[in-house]
């Protein structure tokens, strides 16, 4: 049954008490505008994930390997298509108008997905680097979250995640074992993948962050990008890789690893302007869209 | 290795390279099908068709006598000489047109079902055991193509079928070539018949879809030979493995 609130100050203390919003509720409209744009934002970024991603399967050395890999990319696409749908029942936008507001360059998605894999070590880098901080910022959200359909998803979406960062560290551990080729592809990927992955966290959250106060968000940016840092420094340096951060420095006092100053207008110009690789993917994934319109038009013929 | 081990392991080939190579082609389609459910169904299917491909390398394994370790596997699956490849061109042939892909899908899957059957009573245990797990999977495959099939071939989307149609027809005869020496894995009931006997069903349930198909002429060269489209995609799949052949990825 559809629930309603007088005002904001009376919904806001619903969620105060762990209340949770379902897609029936008469939600406040400023509430239900900024969950839906992080839902579509959620979902653009996995499906962008998997478009990254793509490059690379075909040419995955091994054949058990690429089942793996490939499993990895249909979960991301399988992600995309659970959170397009529970943002198309918040009755914003359509699947289909979201899809195609992506592939327009009208709609946003992560900072990271704007970059291109240029090697096979990028591949393993996202899985490694990318995967975890995208998995720290769902557990995130999973841990406080008031719409119930986004938390019920992020369920089955973090259970998979959990999967994939334990293939990035795995096919890591291969690499830091290997030859020099190898550790050189690697590191070089490292150097290209590390700030954007730390930048997907985002700048520090305002003091009056609407996402924060709603509850769709537990914690603040900063506090997960220092998780991140503090588990991956270590990390990249006990398998022999660096961490491209000329500032690095470990504080005895508080016994945390300090990356320096994080230079955000590589963030600021990518969410403007687009990434390095973005206009490439978006393109060949609108003509894939235009060019198999056919089937699309034919089958909404049959089902109507 | 006898004479009838040989044409065992080359028949074994022909069909592992097949699934493959066909698994191989699958996997260009994700994130790029017409809608995203599709993705998903393709990419299934893939990961399905590369996993039969390692179960039949692993009897090759068995025939080599060595273990079937991953090394092993992709010993066999990239870094054979294209010459031993016994791939067929249908399954060689890289395509970015949907309906091409849709019904060489529907195709494959048919035929791949009845590929399936000739071995499911085998002599030789671990072929019939593949048989059992690998026929599970292809219900789905079979229903999945079908589905789409006859959705869509009613609608205005039938001149891209036939479309399709005409090159995946192109290639059939090649995916109904024997291997050479075959005759003596049906003496021995390794097989209960040639795959080449099943393209007349094959043929009747594509004219059922379309009204009318014929097939070419059935290759005669024992899978010895490699289509144009081999070479760029061996190339393809062996881009990473190239950089470094030391490395274990």
């Amino acid at each position: 049954m559809s629930r309603s609130w007088n005002d904001m100050d009376e919904f806001e203390e619903f969620l105060d008490g762990g209340g949770i919003v379902e897609v029936d509720d008469d939600m406040p409209r400023e509430y239900r505008e900024a969950v839906f744009a992080f839902i579509e934002m959620h979902a653009n970024s996995e499906y962008m994930g998997g478009l990254t991603e793509r490059d690379w399967i075909p040419k995955t050395p091994g054949l058990r390997h690429k089942m793996s890999v490939l499993a990895k990319t249909q979960d991301e696409i399988g992600h995309g298509h659970l959170l397009y749908m529970v943002a198309a029942d918040m009755g914003i936008k359509t699947r289909t108008e979201m899809l195609e507001d992506l592939m327009a360059g009208k709609s946003r998605f992560h900072n990271v997905f704007h970059y291109k894999a240029e090697t096979w070590g990028d591949q393993v880098a996202i899985a490694f680097l990318v995967d975890a901080a995208a998995l720290a910022s769902q557990q995130a959200v999973f841990k406080n979250c008031s719409y119930g359909p986004y938390r019920r998803i992020l369920k089955r979406i973090i259970s998979e995640e959990g999967f994939h960062m334990r293939l990035g560290e795995d096919r890591m551990r291969r690499i830091a074992e290997g030859t020099i080729i190898q550790k050189e592809i690697f590191q070089g990927a490292l150097d290209r993948w590390f700030w954007p992955a730390l930048q997907l966290f985002g700048p520090d959250s305002k003091p009056d962050d609407k996402l924060l106060r709603w509850h769709i968000k537990s914690e603040r940016n900063e506090v997960l990008r220092d998780k991140w840092v503090q588990k991956f420094v270590p990390m990249m340096h006990s398998y022999g890789f660096t961490v491209p951060a000329p500032d690095l420095a470990f504080d005895d006092e508080t016994g945390k690893w300090d990356v320096g100053p994080i230079d955000w207008e590589p963030l600021k110009k990518t969410l403007a302007q687009g990434g390095p690789d973005s206009a490439r993917r978006i393109g060949e994934a609108r003509d894939n869209w235009e060019r198999t319109a056919w089937v699309r038009n034919a089958l909404n013929g049959v089902l109507q | 290795m006898n004479e009838t081990a040989e044409v065992l392991r080359d028949f074994l080939l022909a069909f592992a390279d097949d699934e493959h190579l066909m698994g191989q082609q699958h996997t260009e389609w994700i994130g790029v099908t017409p809608f995203l459910e599709e993705d998903l169904a393709f990419s299934s299917i893939g990961q399905d068709e590369l996993g039969h491909a390692v179960l039949l390398y692993e009897i090759v394994c068995e025939l080599d006598g060595v273990a079937p370790t991953d090394a092993a596997i992709d010993a066999l699956a990239y870094s054979r000489g294209a010459e031993a490849y016994r791939s067929s061109a249908f399954t060689e042939y890289g395509t970015t047109d949907w309906a091409e892909a849709l019904i060489r899908h529907w195709v494959y899957d048919m035929v791949e079902d009845y590929r399936w059957q000739l071995v499911s009573e085998s002599t030789h245990p671990a072929l019939a055991s593949a048989a059992v797990r690998a026929q599970r999977e292809e219900v789905y495959h079979r229903r999945h193509a079908a589905a789409l099939m006859d959705s869509l071939i009613a609608t205005p989307a039938r001149p891209e079928l036939e479309r399709g149609l005409v090159v995946v027809l192109t290639l059939l005869p090649s995916l109904f070539a024997p291997v050479a020496g075959e005759d003596l894995l049906l003496a021995e009931g390794v097989i209960s018949r040639s795959l080449a006997t099943t393209a007349p069903d094959v043929i009747t349930h594509i004219a059922e879809m379309f009204g009318e198909a014929e097939l070419g002429q059935v290759p005669a060269d024992g899978r010895t030979i490699r289509s144009p489209h081999f070479g760029p995609l061996m190339v393809r799949m062996r881009e990473v493995l190239d950089l470094d052949t030391e490395a274990v990825w």
